[in-house]
């Protein structure tokens, strides 16, 4: 019988075996992904910084000769922030290290797109990345590694540091990709992108030598979003249980360290002060003591002992329920247990620490938008007493707790400071450059929610003018990132399939383009592809709001240009025809010239154009 | 001919056509001096809808009643039709200044030369009655004809007023073949006859055999072939041979419903006509064939169709059906519910319908 063997592999073992789950399962989907992987770091980099994007995307075949697939240099420059030279060989030579990992709205959620895309180019070409990076617009760091798959470690092959006059940072790859049939997709995704980031100047050099080159349209950029506390609703039991053992703690362990540290924040490396002394230093120096250092403090207040004591005993157990303390006391070999007076000062502190808060002040501190009426509230609706401490909870009562958070209706809705929607205006006159329409209109919507996660949908309309007749152009958007794939499925497809357009005076064959974009801390794409949204029906019901608020614009702006097509098509008609009577009455009244007729047509001219308002 | 001694058919065409001219002439004053004033014009145009067709006892035709609508030319939806209504005024305006005659399909064809956009020839077609209606001017007055000829035999001078033919004179018994009743005809004077009937007959194989049998001379007869119902510048010309030579006029149709109501035409016009009074021969006498004389003569039938069999019911509403023969005669087709054509005769010998039916039907004829 042969000897089932366990190994644990790393993260970047991991995503190497499964670089499929993150858009590297081939050539051309390869060099998409690591396209849109660098281009949002890029953007993403600036927008938290307030610097207003400036992003040079570049694709050039090593060898143009060959025939596709073969390796291509992917580069993407931006003018963010940089990265601090000691974070670089982490940041881009391992998996799962960024930062990333708060709650807010960004457009890759973990930054892991780019090492994957790092990975990928690595194992295709056996070629490394080239990072560089400069924070302060004079020196520049510049890296060449490799990733060691197995350890998922950076290993570094060169590092030098130069002069340079510009901020910002760039990675270069070499990958397997295929631009023959990638093409297409890559330059909607950069056009696309531009329509949805007004505010940035994108630029790429394709492979074939063609250069796009999209403006920045607004100068302003919108709010960065800010990181804010999860909403009640947005978290399972996993998340509470974590968020709990954040805050409670556990009793630091009596040993020389910890020793050294309670002196040294006392104040006492070269007194040696009596048990007193130490309380009296400890008493007035509370308030900037550490936590582990507060609890060492409690307990030696219960034991009335000194550093000399205590470092010969070992805790055993503190049981908060029944107020005692046991310990190990080396020098008499014995386990000794004490009462802990709760009128001693120390004891509620210690109660604190060990057990956590109470589940009203958890709820407050720790969730969104709870308040303590609202907490109290809850505690009676899901049966757990408002004073327990969560440290105390058992795990059924977690689960309960758990449970009714998601249960609980009258949580206020989540806050959306933390998304990032573009913005009415800078939408507005983004579609004005891009699509120069006859008619447009913009709506945002205000924030929404689902599962706890907020959410904004906005939406823009647009209509004639140097839009292409034929059928409808829905330009969807999440998180600012364009979605490419899977439009069939999608819920805005969906809701712009369900819309009756007759209803608002539109035909099939409109020159018509509808851009959404939804922002949300978390998007529910249908698949890992990321390209298509659930339909949740708060977002169905949002994007429907909106669309019919547009629709219903439109429809005023049809009935308005039907008014003006008639009155054009009349005077026309009168154009043609009154000229005509004129001359058959002359002849026929046998007159020697025509009649002034003239200012019949001139007054039917006016006021034939209608203008969008 | 010399001009000072103008013949009597001449100065009434002459006078007819200064009239129309000067009709003409008015209508386009009117219009010309709005567009001047900065108006748009419009055109008062008699209701031809059925609601306006009322028939006259008095005499004895449909006839329009008082409705008329404007048609302006600051009605969108009426501009184009007004612009071809006043096209039409000018081109026949043309047509008599210039002497030409036109038909209803070259008048159609026509007005693309103007940029006018008939959609289609009803279209034109509606728009010539509409002028007549405005005129109170049959459109034959304006020289145009519809395309369909039926024909004239027998001894009758006329003497054509056309350019080129003016005093010109002809004997329409010349040809075998009879005359077409044609512009040259219909505006042609009539100068003398040895006739003392008018046949008028609706098909044109019987004319032919008519013709053979020398029905003109055997019965003192002209011979009118309608060709089915009778065109208007046939109606025409029976009306003049009537008032002018002072001819009796008999009608020999089909034994069906249809043959009743073309002989009934020709006395009393058509509601399509209602706005024209000339056209009419109100004691033009139906002999034949009738449902009757089906019983009568045993002569071979065919069953009716439901849409003849609808005819009738039709008819029996009319308000000239409501008396004599004629209300008879549906009743008796109404029963039979079978038709018979002229032709049917034949199954007595070619010549029988000459030889036994017209002079028994003649004869009858003088009592009704």
């Amino acid at each position: 019988m042969s000897k089932e063997t366990f190994n644990q592999i790393s993260p970047s073992e991991f995503f190497y075996r499964n670089r499929d789950l993150a858009g590297f399962s081939n050539p051309t989907r390869s060099l998409y992904t690591a396209v849109r992987e660098f281009v949002e770091n890029g953007l993403d980099a600036c927008d938290q910084q307030g610097i207003l994007p400036d992003i040079h995307l570049s694709i050039k075949a090593l060898d143009p000769e060959k025939p596709d697939p073969k390796p291509y240099v992917l580069t993407v420059k931006d003018n963010g922030p940089g990265m601090e030279s000691k974070h670089i060989p982490l940041a881009f030579g391992t998996v799962l290290y960024g930062s990333k990992f708060g709650l807010k709205q960004a457009r890759g959620m973990f930054g892991l797109g780019a090492t994957m895309a790092i990975l990928y180019g690595q194992i295709t070409t056996n070629k490394p990345v080239t990072v560089s990076s400069s924070i302060d617009g004079k020196s520049l760091n510049e890296y060449e590694m490799m990733l060691d798959i197995q350890k998922n470690k950076p290993v570094i092959i060169k590092h030098k540091t130069i002069q340079t006059n510009k901020k910002g940072l760039s990675v270069s790859i070499t990958l397997e990709g295929d631009y023959s049939k990638a093409g297409a997709k890559i330059r909607d995704y950069v056009y696309q992108t531009s329509l949805i980031t007004p505010y940035a100047t994108i630029s790429f050099d394709d492979p074939k030598g063609e250069k796009f080159h999209y403006k920045r349209i607004v100068e302003t950029m919108p709010p960065p979003p800010t990181i804010i506390k999860p909403h009640p609703h947005g978290v399972d039991v996993e998340t509470i249980r974590r968020m709990i053992v954040d805050t409670h703690y556990q009793i630091p362990t009596l040993d020389n360290i910890m020793i050294d540290k309670v002196r040294k924040e006392l104040n006492l490396s070269k007194k040696n002060l009596n048990f007193e002394g130490i309380m009296a230093r400890a008493e007035k120096k509370w308030s900037s003591l550490s936590r582990p250092v507060r609890v060492i403090v409690a307990i030696m207040s219960f034991l009335q002992m000194d550093f000399d004591k205590i470092m010969k005993i070992r805790l055993d157990d503190i049981d908060l329920a029944h107020k005692r303390l046991t310990y190990w006391d080396f020098g008499e070999s014995k386990s000794v247990t004490i009462e802990m007076p709760k009128s001693n000062p120390y004891y509620k502190q210690l109660a604190n620490t060990v057990q956590g808060e109470s589940v009203v002040s958890f709820l407050t501190k720790r969730f969104q938008r709870v308040g303590p009426s609202t907490a109290l509230k809850f505690a009676e609706f899901a049966q757990i007493k408002p004073d327990k401490r969560i440290g105390a909870l058992t795990n059924d009562e977690l689960v309960q707790l758990s449970d009714s958070l998601q249960k609980y209706e009258d949580f206020l809705s989540p806050d959306p400071s933390c998304l990032a929607p573009l913005g009415e205006e800078p939408l507005a006159k983004g579609m004005e450059q891009f699509f120069k329409p006859d008619f447009s209109a913009v709506i945002q919507r205000s924030a929404s929610a689902y599962s706890g996660f907020p959410f904004v949908v906005e939406m823009g309309i647009a209509y004639g003018g140097g839009i292409p007749a034929g059928k409808m152009t829905v330009y969807r958007f999440a998180n600012r990132i364009p979605l490419l794939y899977d439009e069939g499925s999608d819920v805005v497809m969906q809701v712009v399939n369900e819309t009756d357009w007759s209803r608002y005076k539109v035909k099939n064959e409109s020159p018509l383009v509808i851009v959404t974009h939804i922002c949300s801390t978390r998007i529910p794409y249908k698949t890992v592809g990321k390209e298509n949204v659930a339909d949740r029906p708060e977002i169905e019901k949002e994007l429907k709001l909106a669309l019919q608020f547009l629709a219903r614009k439109l429809s005023a702006y049809m009935s308005k240009k039907g008014l003006a097509e008639i009155e054009k098509k009349r005077s026309n008609l009168y154009q043609k025809y009154l000229p005509l009577i004129a001359q058959f009455a002359t002849e026929l009244a046998a007159k020697p010239k025509e009649p002034a007729y003239k200012k019949l047509i001139k007054d039917l001219n006016t006021n034939v154009e209608v203008k969008q308002e | 001919m010399s001009k000072s001694n103008k013949s009597k058919a001449e100065k009434i065409t002459a006078a007819k056509r200064d009239s129309l001219i000067e009709l003409l002439k008015m209508e386009g004053a009117k219009i010309y001096n709005d567009l001047d004033k900065g108006q748009f014009p419009q055109f008062s145009v008699p209701s031809r809808s059925v609601s306006n067709i009322v028939y006259d006892k008095k005499l004895k035709q449909y006839i329009l009643g008082k409705a008329a609508s404007l048609r302006s030319s600051r009605n969108m939806a009426q501009l184009r039709s007004f612009t071809q209504l006043i096209w039409l005024a000018f081109f026949a305006n043309r047509l008599i200044q210039e002497k030409k005659s036109s038909t209803l399909r070259d008048i159609y064809y026509s007005s693309q030369a103007f940029e006018i956009d008939f959609e289609d020839q009803p279209e034109s077609d509606n728009i010539i009655v509409d002028l007549e209606a405005v005129l109170a001017r049959p459109r034959e007055d304006f020289h145009i004809f519809p395309e369909e000829r039926s024909s004239v035999f027998g001894d009758l001078t006329i003497e054509y007023t056309v350019p080129g033919y003016e005093g010109r004179r002809t004997n329409l018994s010349d040809h075998p073949d009879g005359y077409l009743i044609g512009p040259s005809l219909s505006s042609a004077e009539l100068v003398d006859t040895s006739a003392e009937l008018v046949i008028a007959i609706e098909k044109g194989g019987l004319f032919t055999r008519f013709v053979e049998e020398k029905v003109d001379k055997k019965f003192k007869a002209i011979i009118v072939d309608t060709a089915g119902q009778a065109p208007r510048s046939t109606r025409y010309l029976l009306k003049r041979l009537r008032e002018q030579m002072g001819l009796p006029v008999v009608i020999l149709t089909d034994g069906d419903v249809y043959g009743e109501h073309i002989a009934m035409v020709i006395k009393s016009g058509s509601a399509n006509a209602a706005h024209l009074r000339d056209l009419t021969v109100s004691d033009a006498k139906w002999v034949g064939v009738w449902a009757s004389d089906i019983e009568k003569y045993k002569l071979p039938t065919i069953p009716m169709t439901e849409s003849d069999i609808k005819r009738i019911y039709d008819l029996q509403k009319d308000p000239r059906y409501q008396e004599g023969i004629w209300k008879k005669e549906l009743e008796v087709f109404l029963r039979l519910k079978r038709k018979a054509e002229l032709e049917a005769f034949s199954k007595y010998g070619l010549t029988n319908i000459t030889d036994k039916y017209l002079p028994e039907k003649l004869e009858l004829a003088k009592s009704l």
